[in-house]
């Protein structure tokens, strides 16, 4: 059986991905099963999604926990614990990251299990980003089993919604990754049928205390702890030679992320900041800027 | 202690009374009506310290209710049958949150048809819902009941939510004598309202009813929350025997009578089983060794006791006033599920349905059943289910047809 | 440093509300919520029905250093009645300290406040609950992925009106006006000042309250986060999201936009989201277009003929 994750945030399309996925390898006569998994969280935050494949029918379900191959479309997401990208990694996973930055930049990412696969993220066209085609493009060729036609054929069947010129231009993106990945030469191998199986610790459940027990929380304040600042893709940044400490950021953030300093000015939580730019998009004086956090990073860590 | 003739209307409403509650939200459904009316006057004429608002459905009336008993004050409701079912998805929360609560249901048959007259089948409907489920036979034990309910669903090991059950008109608005425990007596029992730890307010920050991700900590809640219902049953034999010391009066989960000796038992929950006692006497007196459990508890499902009582008896018939389409009597598998295991079980069980919309289950009916199970017994083959129902009763329904469907033949085949 | 704007007046320099929920970055409804918090102070208990904002308090993590009660999509504000009530018994038996008491702010999204929650808020109404009902209003169900819900306009395309809501918003600020309840007002977060004002004024009044939030959804209305504000003022400034308040008995407008010609087209406000833009490509419907515009004119020419 093929196992394969995609992993990425609310929005970039990683449900699409999978079903792209999941329909080329149907149409090559493979019994398929794909779906999403949503947490609470919404558009910016990490999400995944999933892909069997199998010659016979699939009773395996859920989660996967142990994938052969892994797509991200964000490479941000690969420093976030709580995306569960290395999740079930093996030296034999392939792990295929859209990504702008040199291979030189992941050396030193031992951390990293499996075998690290670069692709670059698709131009956008007229704001749009194919971002979807171009992921499921990458797992398509890493599969190998999946020709160019029945991957232009999934594009298009999955984005049946979209004007033709659009399924066209996604069809292309997902067709350069293709072909790019196909020359890499590197392919995945299919997952064992037979896992090992242990006997699970069950335990006999005591009676808490009903104060404990219940779905309640006695404390305040305690989602400080969720860093919603890893949703972040574009960084805002002060200018505090043009900032004039209006407040009007303050006001207009929803996550209450800047706060007010002592002298009046303001200050971003990066930790809680999910970077959606109202307070670039409303400060008067155009004293806030966004980089890209990619770029914020390495900067970081020079500084660092 | 004054004894005097209270209906199980005037009885829940005593309870109340009796157990100091702070609040009531409220809403009127028949046969329940009676019980928020006499609360109603009661503070009007300044007889009780009590706050009732008047809701806009059960639904509202069940969250209220929550809500209040969640910030921290002695809380009472009070409904019936499509009520208990409008509120339904509350009855679910409530418990989920983990709050003392008392509610008394007093059971009516769902429509459709729409009826007045009681079954079981509104207060089964709630089986899962996480309340407790006490159910009376008499008026007496109603107010009794109600100050158990309050002490059980207060203990700090449980805090759920309490269901106190009583059958519409065969109770509600059936007047009998009652000893109603002395006041100052009745308020040392439940002790004073929820004490200050509980309370939701300003400089303790609580955040309820939470949303959970994933099946593990979902899990946890709700197994939690089985654990304290299971726990219940203990603790509900305990108070039982401690309100026995005070008032004479003691409860347990089963109230078994005649069973020593007995070949045959009946099972049954409600007020029915008064009938049945009767019955039983009679049934006695005619040389059948017969007797008869009749469960307060239905949620915990006091099934070790039920199958201690049952061990070694001939033939067991379980009666429902109840029926899951398809199915058949919920009662009925629940006792299978209790006796299954049991080397020492009955060798038969028999299945009865009967009482459904007020349907009486006769004298003759109980005879019926108490030879049908020994003849099974003695045979060892278990008949199938029986809904009980006459060649006279389907003589009338047939009767009605005729005004109803003139032109459809009964003996038409069935398309 | 360039020319200073002015600084809004006496603004809100804490959090009540923390940072690090799981709403949508550039959340409309959550930058209206929490200024709202802010104004009230921190001695509030949110009762919330089912909506977006039940997911602010995932376990173990709440924003909330006050109280907050989970209830149901119809019943929240029954469950204000009950946390209201129980807090009055027990302020009244001295069982409470007047310091502990709270304002009961009823937490709705449009789905609740004008569907399935109507007839407990009514009830509420009806028995003079003194409450704050805050719907933050994205006009559609939100947190199921968007689709109709009687809060929608006109035109609008929700993943259950595909090709735009042939029907039209219903008014839940006139349903509660037809309450007569202690204070009724619209808001929007990109209009703090007015905000404030209202916030401010309904602390002084017992009552039912309601505070009824147009909440630009960037995830449902399909625009880009960093727009929310900028589509909260245009709302404003076109004349589709009219800033009122109901007090005493009587309805002020708390804000006129410009005369009509002089202020912002609909349009403009139209064209920055996905949701309409189905009336713009691949033809122009002009007779929808021109009908939103048509009933926003009336309502200002109505308005000014009032004075």
């Amino acid at each position: 059986m093929y196992r394969i994750r995609f992993h990425g945030r609310g929005g970039q399309g990683m449900k699409t991905a999978s079903r792209i996925l999941g329909t080329a390898l149907f149409l090559e006569g493979f019994e398929v099963q794909d779906a999403p998994r949503y947490g609470a969280e919404r558009r910016g935050a990490p999400m995944f999604a999933y892909v069997r494949a199998h010659h016979k029918p699939i009773n395996e379900r859920g989660i996967i926990s142990r994938p052969a191959l892994v797509v991200v479309s964000d490479d941000s997401l690969l420093a976030m614990a709580a995306a569960g990208v290395t999740n079930g990694l093996t030296a034999a996973t392939l792990l295929a990251v859209c990504t702008t930055r040199p291979s030189s930049f992941y050396d030193h990412h031992d951390d990293l299990k499996g075998q690290l696969i670069l692709f670059r993220p698709p131009a956008s066209v007229n704001g749009h980003s194919q971002l979807s085609s171009c992921c499921a493009g990458a797992a398509a060729a890493l599969l190998g089993i999946i020709s160019p036609a029945n991957l232009a054929a999934a594009v298009a069947r999955e984005l049946d919604a979209l004007p033709p010129e659009r399924i066209r231009v996604n069809q292309q993106a997902a067709a350069t990754v293709f072909r790019r990945l196909t020359e890499n030469g590197a392919f995945v191998r299919e997952g064992a049928d037979q896992v090992r199986v242990k006997r699970p610790h069950w335990l006999t459940l005591a009676l808490d205390s009903a104060a404990l027990a219940a779905p309640a929380i006695h404390a305040a304040a305690t989602t400080l702890r969720m860093d919603t600042g890893l949703w972040r893709s574009q960084r805002p940044e002060i200018d505090f030679d043009t900032c004039t400490c209006c407040g009007l950021c303050n006001i207009y953030c929803p996550d209450g992320a800047i706060s007010l300093g002592d002298n009046g000015c303001p200050a971003i939580d990066y930790q809680h900041c999910k970077g959606c730019l109202i307070c670039l998009n409303q400060c008067p004086t155009g004293a806030i800027s966004a980089r890209p956090e990619a770029a914020a990073h390495e900067t970081d860590e020079v500084e660092a | 202690m004054k004894r005097t003739l209270l209906t199980g209307n005037g009885a829940a409403a005593w309870g109340a009374r009796l157990a100091c509650i702070d609040y009531l939200p409220a809403f009127p459904i028949t046969p329940q009506t009676e019980i928020i009316e006499t609360i109603s006057s009661w503070i009007d004429q300044g007889l009780m310290a009590c706050r009732m608002v008047s809701m806009d459905s059960e639904h509202s009336m069940i969250t209220a209710a929550g809500a209040a008993a969640a910030t921290g004050v002695r809380t009472f409701t009070a409904t019936s049958s499509q009520g208990l079912l409008y509120g339904m998805e509350m009855l679910y929360a409530v418990a989920g949150w983990r709050v003392p609560l008392v509610l008394v249901n007093v059971s009516r048959a769902l429509a459709a048809p729409v009826t007045l007259e009681p079954d079981h089948n509104d207060v089964l409907a709630a089986r899962d819902s996480g309340f407790i489920q006490i159910h009376c036979a008499t008026c007496q034990e109603v107010v009794d009941t109600m100050l158990l309910a309050y002490r059980l669903s207060e203990d700090k090991r449980l805090r759920l939510p309490v269901i106190v059950n009583l059958d519409g008109y065969y109770l509600s608005f059936t007047r009998e004598p009652v000893t109603l425990p002395d006041p100052q007596l009745a308020s040392r029992f439940v002790g004073p309202p929820t004490s200050r730890a509980d309370q939701i307010q300003a400089s303790h920050p609580t955040s309820l009813g939470i949303a959970v991700l994933g099946g593990s900590q979902y899990s946890y809640f709700r197994y939690e929350q089985h654990l304290a219902a299971l726990a219940a049953l203990e603790i509900y034999d305990d108070l039982g025997r401690d309100y026995g010391r005070l008032t004479g009066r003691s409860y347990s989960a089963l109230a078994c009578y005649r069973c020593h000796g007995a070949d045959m038992v009946f099972v049954m929950i409600g007020s029915f089983a008064t009938k049945g006692k009767d019955a039983v006497d009679q049934l006695r007196a005619m040389g059948l060794a017969v007797g008869l459990v009749r469960l307060r508890l239905v949620r915990p499902w006091p099934g070790v006791a039920l199958a201690t009582a049952l061990a070694d008896k001939k033939g067991v018939a379980v009666i429902d006033q109840n029926l899951s389409m398809g199915q058949g009597g919920i009662l009925y598998q629940e006792v299978a599920a209790a006796l299954y295991h049991r080397p020492d079980r009955p060798r038969v069980l028999c299945s009865y349905v009967g009482g459904l919309g007020g349907r009486d289950i006769s004298l003759e009916d109980f005879r019926g059943m108490a030879e049908e199970t020994l003849q099974a017994a003695a045979s060892g083959r278990t008949p199938p289910p029986r809904l009980l129902y006459t060649e006279e009763d389907l003589a009338q329904m047939r009767a009605a047809q005729q005004v109803a469907a003139p032109d459809i033949d009964p003996g038409a085949e069935t398309p | 440093m360039s020319s200073a704007p002015q600084k809004p007046s006496s603004q809100p320099l804490g959090h009540q509300l923390a940072a690090g929920t799981s709403t949508c970055a550039g959340c409309g409804a959550l930058q209206g919520i929490r200024l709202v918090h802010d104004i009230l102070d921190s001695k509030v208990f949110f009762v919330n029905a089912a909506g977006c904002m039940t997911l602010l308090s995932i376990y173990p993590f709440t924003p909330f250093a006050g109280a907050w009660l989970y209830t149901s999509m119809a019943s929240a504000a029954a469950g204000g009645q009950g946390v209201r009530d129980a807090l009055d018994i027990m302020l009244a038996g001295k069982r409470l300290p007047p310091q502990e008491d709270m304002q009961v702010v009823v937490l709705s999204g449009d789905g609740s406040a004008g569907g399935m929650g109507l007839s407990a808020t009514s009830g509420a109404m009806d028995r003079n609950l003194d409450f704050i009902y805050l719907c933050y209003d994205n006009e559609g169900y939100g947190n199921t992925g968007y689709q109709l819900s009687a809060a929608t306009p006109h035109g609008a395309r929700t993943t259950t009106s595909t090709s735009g809501n042939p029907g039209y918003k219903k008014e839940l600020f006139d349903i509660w006006t037809a309450h007569k309840p202690a204070y009724a007002a619209t808001i929007c977060g990109a209009e703090p000042g007015d905000l404030r004002k209202k916030v401010e004024t309904l602390k002084g009044i017992k009552g039912p309250r309601l505070l009824l939030a147009l909440s630009p959804c960037p995830t449902a209305w399909h625009f880009e986060p960093a727009d929310t504000i900028t589509l909260g003022k245009l709302a404003v400034a076109c004349g589709l999201w009219p800033l009122k308040e109901y007090k005493e008995g009587r309805l002020v407008h708390t804000k006129v936009p410009k005369k009509t010609g002089r202020r912002p087209q609909v349009e403009e406000y139209l064209r920055l989201q996905g949701r309409y833009r189905h009336l713009f490509a691949p033809r122009r419907n002009d007779r929808v277009i021109s009908e939103i515009q048509n009933r926003v004119d009336r309502y200002w020419e109505k308005v000014t003929d009032e004075g």
